[in-house]
């Protein structure tokens, strides 16, 4: 059984370089993926095995750092669990705000982490950084929360007023903390609304809420490494129906936001939307 | 393994999005001109979303040199899910020619089908990047001179990309014997319209048609797309600039650029300008 973050320390190391998979399903130079069978190698950091969703192998590669063996670990690697488990993972980050159960999806870059930061200091609740997995019934979909830390840039502590404590770097090389651990959701928690965040080239925040299969395109390519679902086309298919009873669950809607912007007029888009 | 990348390379501000529009039409081969958001088929090497999806890690969570291991692989999986369609792909890029950490160039030959090269006097360059990026014209000259000069590679945004000084920025290209390249003078592109894009055209082994060359050459006229992009804007213009397609003017440096900067810029480049004959046989600036 794999516990959310996944802890470095349980894992052991493996001394040898590990096998990558036989005739995969998907196959690229640093990454193969089958239905329960996963390999993934960073350059200069490690390679990761993971298989049936809850078995991992690392090896480190020389000089790499466990916080960058971590990094990977509790990103790109969990995703493969998740994926291997079937708890369908989007690539955002959620909390829950005056009892709504809320997720901000978008591309790395956006702003998903800081608006949830934003939300946090005001009246928010956090439940995950950077990738929430849910789970689905035909009344109602539930965020299930996998203590992940939010991930803030030196410039966003900044920009909302976090004096950085000595907090944890993600790498050594990278400007970039985690947030000490706040009080996290441990229960699942009922998911409402997601919303994705764009950039454009105005100065206007634009919502749209979307619907049909406006709605369904967007989700689908919000789900948490979507190529890995190249070599598991089961998990592929099961998906397909999960996000069709969540498109009926829950509400969409789309943010474009300038491409520099406050992190709290973010936020407030998002509220005044929310408001509605 | 397919040759099917052309890569659509230059410094910045030096004619290469202008001819992406007119690639856009010459392959649309409509009547009426296409819109600028026709500019999607032939997007940027440098974009981080694509880098994402086609590898399944996070860009901003990579050093640098760490996303330059990558990148060759991402251009060889572009052409490779191609592969069977036929289909060119036209990547814009503005890197230099160069090898990473692993001795690896980062525009494998295997894939590439050929490189067109657009270059443009760096003293109008400085300018129009200056102006494109809100930024003081000192800080342009210097990074025109500067070999470790690089765009990007922060937070958020597109990748790094190494582009060096302006000269070493067309050495590179030049030199490197792997990927079969042409090279275009923007000063030409205005100046000898229909040639110089027709030569284009034959380079990259498209079907040559008069009429239907003339047609892209009008319906991505320089003042038509500064009109659409007033009309509709533009996906690729900063939000800090006021607008992308500026001037586009020829010698437009000597309203913004002080003797001094024209001297060190001339100065640094001098062969390479020389060359390119931006300077003559009498040494003096053509422009």
């Amino acid at each position: 059984m794999v516990y959310f973050p996944i802890d470095i320390d349980c894992i052991e190391y493996s001394s040898d370089e590990l096998e990558s998979l036989t005739n995969p399903l998907f196959s690229r130079p640093h990454l193969q993926v089958d239905e329960q069978e996963f390999f993934l190698r960073v350059y200069n950091v490690a390679s990761y095995r993971v298989r049936n969703g809850n078995q991992v192998d690392i090896h480190p590669y020389k000089d790499a750092d466990v916080s960058s063996v971590n990094l990977f670990l509790n990103g790109s690697v969990l995703g493969a669990i998740l994926h291997q488990q079937c708890l369908l993972p989007f690539h955002g980050s959620s909390f829950e705000y005056k009892g709504k159960g809320i997720i901000i999806c978008g591309h790395s870059g956006t702003g998903k982490s800081s608006v949830t930061a934003a939300f946090c200091q005001n009246g928010g609740r956090f439940i995950n950084d950077d990738i929430t997995p849910v789970r689905n019934s035909a009344s109602a979909t539930t965020i299930i929360p996998i203590k992940t830390r939010i991930k803030l840039w030196d410039d966003s502590l900044c920009k909302l007023k976090i004096e950085n404590d000595n907090f944890d770097k993600i790498r050594p090389a990278l400007d970039k903390f985690y947030l000490p651990t706040q009080e996290t959701f441990r229960a699942e928690q009922h998911l409402d609304h997601i919303f994705v965040l764009c950039k454009h080239q105005t100065n206007e925040f634009v919502a749209n809420e979307l619907s049909g299969m406006e709605k369904y395109n967007i989700l689908r390519n919000q789900i948490y490494r979507k190529v890995y679902l190249k070599g598991m086309p089961e998990t592929g298919k099961l998906y397909f129906k999960q996000l069709l009873q969540l498109a009926g669950n829950i509400k969409v809607t789309k943010i474009l936001r300038p491409q520099i912007c406050d992190i709290y007029d973010t936020m407030n888009c998002i509220k005044k939307d929310l408001d509605k | 393994m397919n040759k099917n990348i052309v890569w659509l390379v230059s410094y910045p501000k030096s004619g290469n999005t202008w001819f992406r529009m007119f690639l856009a039409n010459y392959m649309k081969n409509t009547q009426h001109p296409v819109s600028l958001d026709e500019i999607e088929s032939t997007p940027i090497s440098s974009d981080p979303i694509c880098f994402e999806e086609l590898t399944g890690l996070n860009p901003f969570e990579l050093t640098p040199d760490e996303v330059d291991l990558f990148r060759p692989e991402v251009y060889q999986v572009i052409s490779q899910e191609t592969e069977n369609t036929g289909k060119i792909n036209y990547k814009k890029t503005h890197d230099a020619y160069t090898l990473n950490n692993n001795g690896v160039p980062l525009f494998p030959e295997g894939i590439s089908r050929c490189a067109i090269y657009f270059i443009r006097n760096p003293l109008d360059v400085c300018v129009s990047y200056a102006k494109h990026s809100a930024v003081k014209m000192e800080k342009m000259v210097y990074l025109l001179l500067n070999d470790d000069s690089h765009l990007a590679g922060n937070k958020t945004g597109q990748l790094r990309q190494k582009v060096l000084s302006w000269k070493n920025h067309i050495k590179s290209w030049h030199e490197q014997t792997l990927i079969p390249i042409h090279i275009v003078r923007y000063e030409d592109m205005q100046q000898n319209t229909i040639k110089t894009f027709g030569s284009i055209v034959n380079f990259l082994e498209l079907e040559f048609n008069e009429a239907r060359l003339e047609r892209a050459i009008v319906n991505s006229d320089f003042k038509l797309l500064q009109k659409m992009e007033k009309e509709k804007g533009f996906k690729e213009k900063p939000q800090i600039s006021k607008n992308f397609f500026r001037k586009g003017k020829i010698g437009n440096y000597r309203e913004y650029l002080s003797e001094e900067q024209i001297q060190r810029i001339v100065e640094y480049n001098y062969d390479t300008m020389k060359e390119f004959e931006y300077i003559d046989e009498q040494g003096k600036l053509t422009v």
